[in-house]
């Protein structure tokens, strides 16, 4: 049965199939199975208003209005490179001054770092950090607590700034080769930042590099894996999740790629590396990469030969001191089904979750093979990838649920939220935790994954983006949307993070005539447009009972008199109904 | 009124109740006259415990006849065997669960010994999957396997529910992530509750036709989830406000809040049938236990969050006179191997033991203690004694009435039915009390050539199979039905590598492992 029509039989559509056994794979054909053809040659369709939108809310997070008319008057080609000119950051999140407190705030007193600077930054082609004393528990968890939320305040800033394929190729890193919960803001900002910029770069190099990262050796034991005793749990997520994938079960043991054999000796492999602080310097700033280091220690370190299964032919890796890892991994990429595991996993991230037997053909197996000629560079296969005929097809825009990462900087970043974010330090910290906060209820925390296979919503079968959905999430989304409209906060009292809709309004093409503006509306909300009958019921929301004409005197009045808080206060009111609904219907949550 | 102050007024109310598109005239019961409607035969509630990240069985019911050799391939983990909390002389529980402990001492706790599956997986995510959907380990199930029994009694759901006949929710995940075990054909039966308060009405947007590709579908799927959490969320509010919790909860204990408000809403009248809770954390590949210290550390604190949340839940249903209805059940994706890793933790392994709670359960141990090798080979797990598909088929068949026939194509064609619960309506049944010494001899152990299996049977069905260290079948050697009296095997396991293997012999409803040695 065609992987397309078994999904609509087990989601969109009646059952047909028994209901006492299996799925009655037998019944294919009764639902014409979508095949779609389309694969990577460039896309050499229209490019419109839909096809800038389609490219720039997969590659970014929650393009503006400006954004995508600015990509159509680009061009395809042009669009693209803008996409990918990405730059990096030189410096990192700033010491606040003080820490928020439900009784006002505790000011932070970091030793190396005054208030207003960052507590990380580049010099030189260098990261620099300010170090602080470990060994004074009071401070040292003040400073480690305004760290780690600063940090996350900064990702929120940086992701809401950002227009370029940066983030969110670091967002599919991070569910990629995950840790999370390390309670450690020095490691957390190496880990991202090593993900950062290699983003764009080399799938290979990437999985070096992580195999000795700092958090990752924390977050899977690589810290406590020694000859006396191999610990197996990077061992088997370096083949599972991060590099070759696991196949069907075909024996004991043995799945497919790799081997429970290979898990073990990849695990010895790895033996003898531990995370080590070297001496303090002197003016208390310390270069990141030597502070703390991931270090060889031999002593520690399996010298034996090392065999693999018939799975990598065999191989055997002899004792190769600190520079064996590589030969591990140098072992595993010469596999190509790691460039086809990545292939399926980008698919998944930039376009949709289900993957048939054609789509294998003409998308998969092409992308996997750009991968394997450029030496496991990512951005060649990106970049075909978001350029080609597939991507633009017409069945792929608009299924793709959003993550709440996403679903939250399309409701900010139209509005251009990211820019009234107050000057002060502090404030401008709270208002970004504030917005990155409302992820804890739809269930995606920024360094904090639920597992090491990252996000479900991006291998669970047969779900996949529909994991981000049920009743609780559902609520926490509404919720959220319902807040930032109306500006209130928690408790039903006006907030800061009010979205500024006269203003958004402001800047569109038709703002007088209530059929154009709601038509911009919908192109700048919804992934596809909407019926005639949607489009009167949102009318009715914002005009209740009144004729159309209406709207251009109560809107002109406004304009005419910005200043007549009760002119505002009605146009306002009615706007904010509008965009609740909305941004409460579930077009919204389709990108 | 001018036109002005009527554009303001108007939607004084969005703040805190949305429009809604879609009425929500639904035929629903009075709920406070609920209650009375109940059938003690058929309203039974199962409520499932997931232990996410693999359960280190070996160290929360320790087998106390295999000590010695336990404690010599995982010195550096093992509680003290004056700690533990002994249900006989030959078993006892972790010393953290002294809720379960008390459980047992007033018969509403069971054990089920090291219940698996055949090849076992040892990835977290393709073991949750068979755990979940219960399919064989090389097969790929999409739904879950409550899923498929529901399909069979619920009709095109989710059109048209909630209806008269099925007010309430099917099940429910207390959480976030809906459990697979509830995946059904055409969506997930069970809804997410986190908080039972707090369900507020959703835009569900018109029912305009959406198109038969990708886009429509998803677009049904959140119109869909979006009208079930609209029509049920106020069954489960009204459930909660006529409920009550008549014993104190543990603080600070996440299953213990998740188990508060299942029995909220039972004791409220929510007529749903299966409650999937979960708690995470015993992937306890490091610092499984304080170092020299070992009933203290990580697993000890889950252990006893575990104990003492069931065990405030077993009071509160006892107190509401609900005892009888519900019964309850942990899992795990996998039990860790039987030697210890050097970071005090375990790795991932193969079978675990599982408990189930409630009034109404029969045998107090399913299966007797896991055989330890004096030498255990690496990597190897505990091996398979209980299919845990037969646990999950039992249940069906005495909890949920569900034919034996059926559990055969719904769950597991060579189910075989185990006591694990029992209809408290029905008087005691005298339990199959010669069934319970059923002993195999399996000599010359260790072996160089050849292996006699002897042992006693009614007539009855014998299969016998051959496993590995890593949970793998290697061989089925024997499935045939043999007359009643005293039999013998014979195998001939002369190819067979050096080291440690199981049969595993299922007669009748007995499933038996038997270590031998290949020298």
């Amino acid at each position: 049965m065609d992987r397309r029509a078994s999904l609509a039989t087990l989601f969109g559509k009646k059952n047909t199939g028994s209901k006492t056994g299996k799925i009655d794979k037998s019944n294919s054909g009764f639902f014409s199975p979508l095949v779609v053809q389309s694969g990577l040659e460039a896309y050499n369709g229209p490019w419109e208003f839909a096809q800038a939108a389609h490219l720039l809310r997969r590659a970014t997070f929650g393009p503006k209005y400006s954004e995508i008319k600015d990509a159509v008057a680009l061009g395809y080609q042009a669009s693209l490179d803008k996409i990918f000119t990405v730059s990096y950051p030189t410096e990192g999140p700033v010491n606040p001054g003080f820490i928020p407190n439900r009784n006002g705030n505790v000011p932070i007193n970091d030793p190396n770092i005054p208030a207003g600077s960052p507590w990380v930054y580049k010099e030189n082609g260098e990261w620099k950090m300010g170090e602080f004393d470990p060994s004074d528990p009071v401070n040292f968890q003040a400073l480690n607590l305004y760290r780690r939320l600063s940090l996350r305040a900064w990702k929120m800033e940086r992701i809401l700034n950002d227009t370029t394929i940066l983030e969110k190729m670091t967002l599919f890193w991070h569910n990629h080769f995950v840790t999370a919960d390390i309670n450690d803001p020095g490691f957390e900002f190496r880990y991202i930042t090593t993900l950062q910029e290699n983003a764009l770069g080399n799938f290979k190099d990437l999985a070096t590099k992580m195999t000795l990262d700092l958090s990752m050796m924390i977050y899977l034991n690589g810290n406590e894996n020694t000859n006396r005793a191999p610990n197996e749990n990077y061992a088997r997520e370096l083949f599972e999740l991060f590099t070759i994938g696991k196949g069907p079960l075909a024996g004991p043991g043995d799945y497919t790629y790799y081997t429970e054999q290979d898990v073990q000796e990849a695990a010895k492999v790895l033996t003898g590396w531990r995370i080590v602080r070297f001496p303090r310097s002197n003016n208390g700033i310390v270069t990141l990469e030597s502070s703390v280091m991931t270090t060889f220690r031999s002593a520690l370190h399996e010298t034996g030969d090392k065999t693999f299964s018939s799975r990598f032919n065999g191989a055997i890796i002899s004792n190769n001191g600190e520079d064996e890892y590589k030969d591990l991994i140098d072992m595993i990429f010469n596999q190509d089904q790691c460039a086809r595991f990545l292939a399926r996993k980008l698919y998944r991230w930039f376009v949709y979750y289900e993957i048939d037997d054609t789509i294998e053909q003409n998308v998969i197996e092409p992308l996997a093979q750009i991968i394997i000629d450029n030496n496991y560079e990512v951005e060649p296969a990106l970049r075909t990838l978001l350029g080609s005929q597939h991507f633009f097809d017409h069945i792929n825009t608009g299924p793709m649920i959003k993550n709440p990462i996403d679903f939250v900087s399309s409701t900010l970043r139209p509005f251009d939220f990211e820019q009234k974010a107050p000057q002060d330090i502090t404030q401008r910290q709270i208002y970004f935790l504030n917005a990155a906060s409302y992820f804890d209820d739809m269930q995606m925390v920024y360094f904090s994954p639920p597992d090491v296979a990252g996000w479900k919503a991006y291998y669970q079968e047969p779900s996949f983006y529909r994991i981000w959905i049920n009743s609780s999430t559902l609520v926490a989304r509404s919720k959220f949307t319902n807040q930032v409209v109306m500006g209130v906060n928690d408790r039903g009292r006006p907030s800061p993070y009010a979205l500024d809709i006269l203003e958004f309004v402001a800047s569109l093409d038709n703002p007088m005539d209530v059929n154009l503006m709601l038509d911009e509306f919908v192109q700048i909300l919804y992934p596809r447009d909407i019926s005639q009958e949607q489009k009167d019921y949102l009318k009715g929301v914002l005009l209740p009972g009144l004729p159309d004409y209406e709207w251009p005197l109560e809107y002109g009045d406004y304009l005419n008199n910005p200043d007549d808080p009760d002119l505002r206060d009605g146009v306002l009111t009615k706007l904010r109904a509008l965009l609740d609904v909305m941004l409460g219907l579930p077009e919204f949550y389709l990108s | 009124m001018k036109r002005r102050d009527f554009l303001k007024a108007g939607s004084a109310s969005a703040i805190s109740v949305p429009v809604l598109l879609n009425g929500l005239s639904l035929n629903i019961l009075p709920k406070a006259g609920l209650l009375n409607y109940f059938n003690l035969d058929t309203d039974k509630v199962l409520v499932l415990i997931q232990l996410q990240g693999g359960n280190d069985g070996l160290n929360t019911v320790i087998p106390l006849t295999e000590y010695d050799k336990l404690a010599n391939v995982r010195s550096n983990i093992i509680i003290p065997d004056n700690q533990v909390l002994k249900l006989n002389d030959d078993v006892g529980l972790h010393p953290s669960m002294t809720g379960l402990k008390s459980l047992w001492d007033n018969a509403r706790l069971s054990l089920i010994h090291s219940a698996g599956y055949p090849n076992q997986n040892r990835s977290h995510f393709r073991s949750t999957d068979i755990w979940t959907s219960a399919s064989d380990a090389n097969e790929f199930e999409s739904r879950g396997w409550l899923g498929r029994y529901f399909d069979t009694q619920y009709d095109n759901y989710p059109d048209g529910y909630p209806n008269s006949e099925n007010p309430d929710p099917i099940a429910i995940t207390m959480g976030y992530i809906l459990s697979e075990t509830c995946q059904g054909i055409a969506a997930n039966y069970s809804l997410s509750v986190t908080d039972p308060f707090g369900i507020s009405p959703l835009l569900q947007g018109q029912g305009s036709n959406t198109p038969d590709e990708p886009y429509g579908w998803e677009l049904e799927f959140l119109r869909q989830a979006i009208a079930s959490t609209n029509a049920y969320g106020d069954v489960i509010k009204d459930a909660a406000n006529l409920g009550s919790n008549m014993v104190t909860y543990p603080d600070g204990n996440n299953l213990a809040a998740q188990l508060k408000n299942v029995a909220l809403l039972i004791s409220g009248g929510l007529q749903t049938k299966v409650y999937v809770c979960s708690i995470g954390g015993f992937d306890t590949h490091s610092a499984q236990v304080v170092s020299g210290d070992t009933s203290t550390g990580i697993h000890a604190n889950l252990l006893e969050q575990l104990s003492s949340a069931i065990t405030a839940f077993q009071q509160d249903l006892q107190a509401h006179g609900l005892e009888e209805r519900v019964v309850g059940m942990t899992f795990s994706e996998f039990g860790r191997q039987i030697a210890s890793n050097f970071s005090d933790g375990t790795d991932h392994g193969t079978a675990a033991p599982m408990f189930v709670f409630g009034s109404c359960i029969s045998e107090s141990i399913h299966g007797s203690n896991p055989e330890i090798p004096e030498m255990p080979e690496n990597q190897e797990g505990v091996a398979m004694q209980n299919d845990f598909r037969n646990i999950y088929g039992s249940i069906l068949q005495d909890w949920f009435q569900v034919p034996e026939e059926e559990i055969r194509s719904l769950i597991f064609a060579d189910y075989v039915h185990m006591d694990i619960v029992k209809d408290c309506n029905k008087p005691l049944s005298t339990t199959n009390a010669e069934n319970l010494n059923f002993e195999v001899q399996a000599y010359p152990n260790p072996f160089v050539s050849e292996v006699v299996l002897k042992f006693t049977t009614k007539k009855e069905r014998v299969q016998l199979a051959l496993y590995g260290t890593l949970g793998e079948k290697i061989e089925t050697i024997f499935d045939r039905t043999l007359s009643e009296g005293s039999h013998e095997i014979r195998h001939n396991g002369s190819k067979l590598p050096p080291g440690n293997y199981y049969y595993r012999l299922q007669v009748g409803d007995q499933q038996v492992t038997k270590l031998v040695i290949k020298q």
